[in-house]
């Protein structure tokens, strides 16, 4: 389950961003350390209910990557406060945390840790992420050494590999060569239509239409309209 | 769920007070001897030498009376003559008390090994002890000497001195021989110790009542929310230290072999360097040095990285969550693994140059964890600030060369003005370094003191940084 209540998150925008003591100490004599605010949420209320699968939908800058970021954690709203109950596995960014000089093996094993498995779960879903990837031997050797399509199967195959009570889906994902892409969306469509609780960012009407029980239309920091899929897509559309 | 929660924590509980017990004892056992005699500055100090006392024959004697003001002493020294000749054979050397009659130390010194004019220690492997105003003397005679081929004995014929008299074959003459006590003042160490770590005892177990209590009730309490972020993220730390660790020196030939050798190649530089352009005459200079070196540069390297832990992860911060003091906190633990390994070193020149090995040793797991602790405070306080501003880390390099210069690692600390002791006194790694030193090159526990300024020194800057970094952690995200 999801609460967000009345989540605002503004960020302060100096023009040129003061990164060294020389320049804030210069800025600070000049009195001219003056900050824009930009609000990137405004109020954000909505709850999600166990087992639904919600849709987020608004033009680029609407505040969607921010909203995703807030319920993940990342970052802190400003006003306002998140309830999360269960654990989230964010599909946000994949091989995040991957080392190149490292294999693929020790990859598999940290990456995994980054995401917040268990050693005990990655041990025992070891093999599967490696047949999943379809790497076979080249998961001994480091992964500076791989392909860009190899690397985005492994990041894939980790991400891919858990049943989260809560999964975070910034656009669905499809990696690699055709089949490997066939594959990849075909596991991603699994894992949100098993009962889990799914927050759905796309730009694709057609794949929310397809998915979501309810859908959030955000614009400029704020909730447009929320409800039905069907009433919001065809309000979104015009 | 809840009460498998419950015996976990009820272990751990009764496991750290187990554990704190039988620390407790074995220090006790092992360094309680030591610690109950307090050095003191009222000793008996030598006098200027005028005068050699004459040919120590065969039948001669002399003795020097004194009295005791403190309650134990624990060894004297006597300044020998040889003629400028070498002489064989042996003289002996006694403390006896006056009133009793009896010997309290004997030691029979080979003629052939002493130098002319040179102060001979003797060292009391237990202390005497109940010897407060009661007449000691020293009593030297020899079994060999021989006209020609005998030692002597220096000592002043001017100097006057109350409850003092020489003897020279059992004649009392004016003077004092040049000879010096070391007084020390046995103390209550013991009772003073039990109550200590027992206090810190019970402390410890109401502690753990405490957070069973408020597991029970669901309450926010800061040790079971730590507990329970080290179980969660035990995984994560581990492989992220194993990384770091991994990725050191993974395409390097010699790989963590340099762990090994870095220390010891830099020794011999300075070595090289300050035992022959830079004379320095500190007893056991090898060792000395190391210690400094190794410990001192596990502090530039944890930094080094710490500084830059969150800045370098900021592609993770930004896209998953994780609690970001595992990024600091992890790059000093790498960088403990590898003063681990450099340790070795250290522990083969302590070999080499025949160094005392004792029980002392076993301490020095507490200043090397205090050293890491201090490593980590640091780490937070610098890598929160290089998030705001990216000076810190040109900032670090003047200071960290400024610190360096400040910590005695290859020069003596009696070489510092007294008016800047204050600064070296402030200074964590100097606390650190000086008790390793003692525990490693002297074989003995250092004074209490030392322990309670080292767990200072290590918790203080943590503190600090923990305040800080929770302050602005939460602005990392917008500033990286």
């Amino acid at each position: 389950m999801i609460k967000v209540n009345n989540v605002s998150v503004t960020f302060k925008i100096t023009h040129d961003q003061i990164k060294s003591i020389k320049e804030y100490v210069i800025a600070m004599f000049k009195r001219n350390i003056k900050y824009e605010e930009f609000v990137a949420l405004n109020s954000v209320c909505f709850e999600v209910r166990k087992g639904e699968v919600v849709g987020i939908i608004g033009r680029n800058g609407a505040g969607k990557s921010t909203l995703l970021k807030v319920i993940s954690g990342i970052l802190k709203p400003t006003k306002g406060e998140v309830h999360v109950q269960g654990n989230i596995v964010p599909m946000l960014e994949l091989g995040s945390g991957f080392d190149p000089d490292l294999t693929g093996r020790e990859n598999i094993f940290l990456n995994g840790s980054i995401l917040g498995y268990s050693e005990d779960f990655l041990k025992s879903k070891y093999e599967e992420i490696v047949d999943f990837s379809e790497l076979g031997k080249f998961i001994d050797v480091p992964i500076r050494n791989y392909s860009s399509g190899m690397l985005m199967r492994l990041a894939f195959s980790i991400a891919a590999m858990v049943n989260p009570e809560i999964l975070i889906v910034d656009e669905i994902l499809a990696v690699g060569d055709e089949s490997f892409q066939e594959k990849s969306k075909s596991r991603m469509l699994e894992m949100m239509s098993g009962g889990t609780t799914v927050l759905f960012v796309s730009h694709s009407l057609e794949q929310i239409r397809e998915m979501c029980d309810r859908v959030v239309w955000l614009d400029h920091g704020g909730v447009k309209m929320i409800g039905n899929t069907q009433e919001v897509c065809d309000a979104y559309k015009l | 769920m809840s009460k498998a929660k419950e015996t976990r924590l009820f272990k751990t509980v009764i496991f750290g007070v187990v554990i704190y017990v039988l620390l407790v004892a074995l220090f006790y056992f092992l360094f309680g001897n030591q610690l109950k005699y307090r050095g003191i500055d009222s000793s008996i100090q030598m006098v200027a030498s005028t005068t050699p006392v004459g040919e120590i024959l065969k039948g001669s004697s002399i003795k020097q009376s004194f009295l005791v003001e403190e309650n134990a002493i624990d060894g004297f020294s006597l300044k020998f003559a040889t003629y400028n000749r070498h002489n064989t054979g042996t003289v002996t050397v006694q403390l006896i008390d006056e009133a009793k009659r009896n010997i309290l130390f004997e030691k029979k010194l080979d003629v052939s090994y002493l130098k002319d004019n040179s102060e001979v220690a003797l060292h009391l492997d237990k202390p005497v002890e109940d010897v407060s105003e009661k007449v000691l003397s020293l009593y030297i005679f020899s079994e060999t000497g021989t006209e020609g081929n005998a030692v002597t004995l220096w000592y002043n014929n001017q100097e006057k001195r109350k409850n003092q008299s020489l003897y020279i074959n059992n004649k009392l003459v004016d003077g004092v021989l040049s000879f010096s006590v070391s007084e020390k003042r046995v103390v209550s160490f013991s009772t003073n110790y039990f109550l200590g770590t027992g206090i810190i005892g019970l402390l410890i177990i109401l502690y753990g009542i405490n957070l069973f209590i408020k597991q029970r009730t669901g309450k926010h309490s800061f040790g079971l929310n730590l507990s329970n972020a080290l179980i969660k993220y035990k995984f994560l730390l581990r492989q992220l230290v194993l990384r770091d660790f991994k990725t050191k020196y993974k395409r390097s030939f010699l790989g963590v072999l340099w762990s090994f050798l870095n220390p010891i190649l830099t020794m011999i530089v300075q070595y090289i360097v300050f035992s022959t352009i830079f004379k320095s005459n500190i007893e056991n200079f090898m060792v000395y040095l190391l210690i400094g070196i190794v410990l001192f540069n596990f502090f530039l390297e944890s930094i080094n990285m710490g500084l830059m832990s969150i800045v370098d992860n900021s592609s993770l911060i930004t896209k998953v969550y994780i609690p970001k003091y595992i990024f600091p906190v992890s790059r000093v633990l790498s960088s403990t693994i590898n003063l681990m390994i450099s340790l070795i070193p250290v522990l083969i020149v302590v070999l080499i140059t025949h160094t005392h090995i004792t029980w002392a040793l076993l301490l020095l797991p507490f200043s090397i964890v205090c050293t890491v602790v201090f490593c980590i405070g640091i780490s937070l306080i610098l890598s929160s600030a290089m998030v705001f501003f990216r000076d810190t880390q040109f900032l670090w390099n003047v200071v960290s060369m400024l610190w360096m210069y400040c910590t005695p690692i290859f020069y003596p600390e009696s070489i510092i003005p007294e008016k800047l002791l204050v600064i070296l006194k402030m200074n964590p790694m100097y606390h650190f370094i000086r008790f390793s030193r003692t525990a490693i090159m002297e074989g003995v526990s250092p004074e209490p003191k030392a322990y309670l300024l080292c767990a200072i020194a290590a918790v203080v800057p943590l503190i600090i940084g923990v305040i800080i970094f929770k302050k602005t952690q939460d602005k990392f995200v917008l500033n990286i």
